[in-house]
């Protein structure tokens, strides 16, 4: 439930550590950290120190769409089928969600709750979870929020922002609210800071989805394809990226078996692969225009909004630089001439 | 606490009258399946690894005997074998003599491991220069061919299992459908597909020489999990853009010396395989045309290399 008047709260830098810990006794809570490898993510919590400083490497999405979960079994011993005995329970809170990523669990709420007709895994997690939004101080290098429409964050509960002694909070629904507890969260008539945004991509979106669905030849495809080693780091990456494949999985000889869905990537060659062998898109150029397009042309055309939030992490994690705003670009130019 | 009933969990039975194979056993294989372990040129590590699954191979022989092991048994149990595992590569007349007999004595034959695959370590010595080839000739303890290569070669191979060593998981799964009359395909899969879902930090954006995006997953990305890079041990997929990687280590800073290393540490380059097709038949057998890249549907090119 959205709450009608929204008031403002200060918790200090010192109290935050103490509220999350308070927060991860009674939930599952997931916060952005560094992992070892020096990559920036979401993880559970457990008292480790937060990368607060900008956008992760990896959006929360693990939390939502696993990339591999057990869906249902049948045993042969009892003669019996179910779902998945790790069939998700309890709350989840993701803290330090960025706006982008609100955007993107938007988008895969509107899929897995609102087209595919509830996917109930996808939905139990879903609609458990409270999300705490932090505002960015900074736009990132490679972000392109603002030309998407996704810098301001939507279908949070709480959202913070930063400031020198601590966060201010506000509460946006009831659900939020009962989390901003009097132990931590004092008053403030202080006004929330708005921000101010200057991402340093741009993408010109209007008439893109046409655009790019009139260039399905233009010559950019193959010249960006020659460079791309298909290795699916961009739609591993990407935070609304959701595809995924299913396989069955049987007990050693006991007859039992089940049935898992894992990640799956139109980057792979095997991906567009249908009974006879065939393959729709077997080359290069075929996959990657299906990555881009799909984020900035189908699905606006056959649902009304972009796959794509502007978090520009495909930008980043890509090893030879392929970037979805210099494809769109290039050819958004093109089309105007 | 009480038990809340949520929509579609739980177990149900099954109706009985639909279901008319309930209660039936699922028809198993009546006599286990006989399986052999071979070695030719190699240090034996896969073989140790399907022992390394302890209990879950003792449990798996309800359903298999091993019938020929040089490690496991003192005699062979069996002459015919359903499956039989080989590692190591061919790098001599004995090895070749074994392979073949290997062959004629099963219906099923797996590569198992990198020597095997893709001639892996033993491989190392088909592109060293001409001096270090000679002192190997001069140390050589029995006659041995010029070069090293995958069991693919000589005979016709029906599975790989790739990694050096396998990826026992794997082993299990082949094992374990193969006795449920199911077929195991290697799916076109790049490491860093794994590597990624282990929200790994990219190597490649470091730096660092990374095989990751030509090689096939199964190995859930260990090396890279492990801040080290990719080296290729479970041989190159067929959807591999060689030329674009090389460039990009060429970008990275690498020499060509180091280039050739990293690609062929444990894979052969294309050239090499065609090469030995001269030297013998003078034509390339099916398989190594994959590896050779001379498959059209799957264009392997080492432009850059040559
Ligand atoms: S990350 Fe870059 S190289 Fe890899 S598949 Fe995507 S576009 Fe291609
Ligand atoms: S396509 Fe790229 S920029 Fe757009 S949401 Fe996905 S990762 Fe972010
Ligand atoms: S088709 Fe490709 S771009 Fe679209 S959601 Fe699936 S993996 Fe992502
Ligand atoms: S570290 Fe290697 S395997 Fe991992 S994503 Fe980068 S290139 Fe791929
Ligand atoms: S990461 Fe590469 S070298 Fe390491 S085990 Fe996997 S395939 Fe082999």
């Amino acid at each position: 439930m959205q709450l009608v008047r929204v008031l403002n709260y200060i918790i200090e830098k010192e109290s935050l550590s103490k509220w999350l810990e308070s927060l991860s006794q009674k939930s599952t809570l997931v916060v952005p950290v560094e992992n070892e490898t020096g990559a920036t993510c979401f993880e559970e919590f457990n008292g480790q120190s937060l990368f607060l400083s900008g956008r992760t490497d990896f959006s929360a999405k693990k939390f939502f769409l696993p990339t591999n979960e057990k869906m249902f079994f049948f045993r042969k011993k009892t003669l019996s089928y179910g779902i998945s005995p790790n069939f998700p329970k309890g709350r989840l809170i993701a803290f330090g969600v960025r706006a982008c990523d609100t955007h993107a669990l938007n988008a895969l709420d509107h899929l897995f709750i609102k087209l595919l007709g509830d996917d109930c895994f996808y939905s139990a997690r879903r609609k458990n979870s409270t999300i705490i939004a932090l505002q960015c101080r900074e736009a990132c290098s490679s972000g392109f929020c603002a030309s998407m429409g996704c810098s301001k964050p939507t279908g949070h509960d709480i959202l913070l922002a930063e400031r020198p002694s601590g966060f201010i909070a506000q509460a946006i629904t009831e659900n939020g609210q009962t989390l901003l507890s009097a132990e931590f969260f004092k008053k403030t008539q202080d006004p929330f800071p708005e921000p101010s945004l200057e991402c340093s991509k741009g993408l010109s979106t209007s008439g893109i989805e046409e655009n790019l669905y009139a260039n399905f030849n233009h010559p950019i495809w193959k010249k960006e394809a020659e460079r791309c080693l298909s290795c699916t780091s961009c739609t591993e990456a990407c935070p609304t990226c959701y595809c995924y494949s299913s396989s069955d999985c049987f007990e050693f000889g006991s007859g039992d078996s089940s049935r898992s869905r894992e990640r799956d990537s139109c980057q792979l060659l095997r991906f567009s692969e249908v009974a006879g062998q065939h393959i729709f898109r077997p080359s290069r150029e075929s996959r990657l225009r299906q990555f881009v397009l799909h984020k900035l042309s189908y699905y606006k055309k056959h649902f009304g909004t972009h796959l794509c939030v502007g978090c520009g992490r495909c930008i980043d994690a890509c090893p030879v630089k392929i970037d979805i705003t210099e494809i769109a670009n290039k050819i958004q130019g093109d089309a105007k001439k | 606490m009480p038990k809340k009933k949520r929509a579609g969990a739980g177990q149900k039975p099954i109706p009985k009258k639909k279901h008319s194979a309930a209660g039936k056993e699922i028809p198993m294989p009546k006599k286990k399946l006989k399986i052999g372990f071979f070695s030719l040129t190699c240090c034996e590590g896969c073989e140790l690894a399907v022992l390394d699954l302890e209990e879950r191979l003792l449990k798996a022989l309800n359903y298999i005997e091993i019938a020929d092991s040089r490690l496991l048994l003192e005699k062979p149990l069996s002459k015919k074998l359903d499956i039989a595992f080989v590692e190591g590569s061919v790098i001599s007349k004995h090895d070749l003599d074994s392979l073949h007999s290997i062959r004629e004595r099963s219906s099923f034959l797996v590569a198992l491991g990198a020597c095997a695959t893709i001639a892996g370590i033993p491989g190392i010595r088909n592109s060293l220069p001409d001096y270090l080839q000679d002192k190997i000739k001069r140390n050589q303890i029995k006659p041995m061919k010029e070069k090293a290569f995958p069991i693919s070669a000589f005979v016709k191979v029906d599975f790989l299992l790739q990694g050096c060593s396998i990826n026992e998981e794997e082993f299990l799964t082949f094992l374990n459908r193969f006795l449920h009359g199911k077929t195991t395909r290697l799916e076109q899969i790049p490491v860093c597909f794994e590597c990624k879902h282990r929200q790994n930090s990219c190597l490649l954006l470091k730096g660092i020489a990374c095989l990751g995006p030509v090689t096939y997953a199964g190995c859930n990305a260990l090396c890279p999990s492990e801040n080290a890079q990719c080296i290729g041990c479970r041989g190159f997929t067929d959807d591999a853009n060689f030329t674009a990687l090389d460039s990009l280590f060429k970008e990275i800073g690498l020499s060509k010396e180091e280039r050739h290393n990293l690609f062929t540490y444990f894979n052969q380059l294309p050239e090499e395989l065609k090469e030995f097709a001269k030297e013998n038949s003078g034509e390339l057998p099916n398989q190594l045309k994959e590896l050779a890249g001379e498959n059209p549907k799957k264009k392997i090119d080492l432009e850059a290399l040559k």
